[in-house]
């Protein structure tokens, strides 16, 4: 399955854009400021329904206009074609997506519709940055290949927030606790969830981070608010009876501080590396920059493995100018990871011409110019 | 403002209906016979004036207590706690519960405000002061404040000694009740469990 033909309307600097994709992918050219991440954010659109970026869908609006459309065709090898499209209007703030031009019932059945993985240079976030990032990146991933994971975080974030509302308000303890077991019920599904995510995939991302350090070892694990989640069954039963239990711990003290102090929202993943002792060097503090990046791609390349496996086909992958701030090695190990997933398609930026050759020399180069696609 | 606008104009303020339906609404009881559009006028003014709130379970009626609470052959002993009274409608339709009703008038949520005092949660207490209810249904819906305000309503009525139970998660969740179709609901009841 790879993405056959895109159509831009009035998305971000693109007013009409119609591109046909080859099968094994193409190289987008140009300066900067033309439009190529736009082009790879539209594209990601259609997988999770907002930007990567983290914009407001407002921001993707093209300016003076009212509305945007994005629409992709994918094509299976047997030639059967499947249409998702995503619009969404400014005055209104109504998003509608459509697969095969029917609404889907739940905007979460819609996910995951493109199978893409997205590389960009902001990646290195997702290991230097605060929590949240890294909680956003799992949110994501999980979004994508477990069922139910969006609706257990929908009811998760909305218990938290009325809860947070009466600790806040200083409500009397009964009225509070009555939110402790819905609270419990999304949450431990959640964490589950993660854990056993991290649990199935650190082996492999060890795998990848060896091989782009070139020899290098690193590591992933979960780094959950309480308890130890380690198992690859970790079952939600379990999590909630700790869940409960820590609860009950801190409630004096979330009274005091008038809020929710224990659950998902402050789950946290820990990459780290050996030091020369041998003992876990944290990448987000001690990591260089190097390191961090090399941890953020492998991150990523697990990421497209979970998709692949949940999809049961190869997925599109975007690559937003990474190898900019790689060094040479680096980058061909990457390329070389791109090549050995047999010809999955990949669309890659970048503004230099002689960057990369994935695929051998075979992609296509295509000049992006102020919004304008042109073949060269 | 011509009265055509006047009238598109309330009819689109009603939930699910746009600018451009109430305009069609609007043309199509202009074009049809007067007596249509006057048969309508009559039964909003009949359903305001004389439909309200039944005074023993908050059920809408026209006659207070309601048919339900007045129907000796149901069963007294048991009351069903709800949101809405939609959602009586809903479970009536099943024919399956032969209980009575109390409507919450909403559910818990500190986010717009609503807290026990905004719910008929005390007349219900008072309800089961009397002694004659001996199972209490929660039949509030599966959102994550239909749980919590069965929940709270749990640790609220259990000191009392009644037995409470919660319907079962037949019910789709995120699902309202009054959405829910018959076989669910009747299916929800049935299973009901101890909470
Ligand atoms: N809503 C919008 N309407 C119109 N133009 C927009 C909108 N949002 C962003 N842009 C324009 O898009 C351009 C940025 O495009 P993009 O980020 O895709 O650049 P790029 O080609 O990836 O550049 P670089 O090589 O620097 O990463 C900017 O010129 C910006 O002004
Ligand atoms: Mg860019
Ligand atoms: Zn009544």
């Amino acid at each position: 399955m790879y993405l056959s033909r895109l159509h831009l309307r009035n998305y971000r600097n693109f007013a009409e854009q119609t591109v046909e994709l080859p099968p094994q992918g193409v190289a987008i050219i140009g300066d900067n400021g033309q439009g190529k991440t736009n082009l790879l954010e539209s594209i990601y659109y259609l997988e999770i329904f907002r930007s990567f970026r983290g914009a407001p869908d407002e921001q993707l609006v093209r300016f003076g206009e009212e509305v945007f459309r994005v629409e992709g065709t994918l094509r299976a090898p047997d030639g059967a074609e499947r249409t998702l499209a995503a619009a969404f209007e400014r005055r209104r703030r109504k998003k509608k997506v459509t697969v095969n031009g029917a609404e889907p019932e739940r905007l979460a059945d819609a996910l995951g519709g493109v199978g893409a993985v997205i590389f960009s240079p902001s990646d290195v976030e997702i290991v230097a940055g605060g929590p949240g990032e890294r909680r956003r990146f799992l949110d994501i991933v999980l979004s994508l290949a477990v069922p139910g994971y969006v609706a257990s975080l929908q009811r998760y974030r909305q218990a938290l927030l009325q809860r947070n509302t009466l600790l806040r308000g200083n409500a009397a303890a009964a009225l509070v606790a009555a939110w402790n077991e819905p609270l419990i019920a999304a949450g431990s599904r959640v964490v589950a969830a993660r854990a056993r995510w991290v649990a199935e995939r650190r082996d492999s991302f060890a795998a990848h981070y060896l091989r782009v350090a070139g020899g290098q070892p690193g590591a992933l694990s979960f780094d959950p608010c309480f308890g130890e989640w380690t198992s690859a069954d970790t079952r939600p039963d379990a999590v909630a009876e700790e869940f409960r239990a820590e609860l009950e711990r801190s409630a004096d003290r979330e009274a005091r501080r008038g809020m929710t102090l224990v659950g998902p929202h402050r789950d946290d993943l820990r990459f780290s590396t050996q030091a020369e002792d041998g003992s876990a060097l944290d990448l987000r503090t001690y990591g260089s920059g190097g390191q961090q990046r090399t941890a953020a791609i492998a991150a990523r390349m697990v990421e497209a493995e979970t998709i692949r496996e949940t999809r049961g086909r190869e997925s599109v992958i975007l690559l937003d100018d990474v190898f900019a701030e790689l060094d040479p090695g680096r980058s061909q190990r990457i390329i070389e990871w791109i090549d050995s997933s047999d010809g999955g398609q990949v669309i890659l930026t970048s503004p230099k011409p002689s960057d990369v050759q994935v695929h051998g020399h075979s992609l296509p180069r295509w000049r992006m110019v102020a919004g304008q696609v042109v073949p060269e | 403002m011509s009265v055509i606008d006047e009238l598109t104009g309330e009819l689109a303020r009603l939930p699910g209906i746009g600018r451009k339906t109430a305009l069609r609404l609007t043309f199509h009881l202009l074009k049809a016979p007067a007596e249509e559009a006057q048969r309508l006028s009559r039964a909003i003014t009949a359903v305001r004036e004389r439909v309200r709130a039944c005074e023993r379970c908050g059920n809408l009626t026209e006659q207070s207590p309601c048919a339900i609470c007045t129907n000796t052959r149901r069963e007294h002993g048991l009351v069903c706690v709800v949101e809405e009274a939609s959602d009586i409608m809903a479970i009536e339709r099943t024919g399956e519960y032969r209980g009575m009703y109390h409507v919450l008038g909403g559910r818990l949520s500190p986010l717009d405000g609503i807290g026990p005092a905004e719910l008929n949660v005390r007349p219900l207490l008072e309800r089961l002061k009397e002694g004659e209810v001996r199972e209490v249904v929660l039949a509030t819906n599966p959102s994550v404040e239909g749980e919590a305000t069965a929940l709270y309503l749990h640790k609220l009525i259990a000191p009392a000694g009644v037995r409470v139970t919660r319907i079962a998660r037949g019910l789709p969740v995120g699902g309202d009740l009054e959405y829910a179709d018959g076989v669910t609901i009747a299916e929800a009841l049935n299973g009901r469990r101890e909470l």
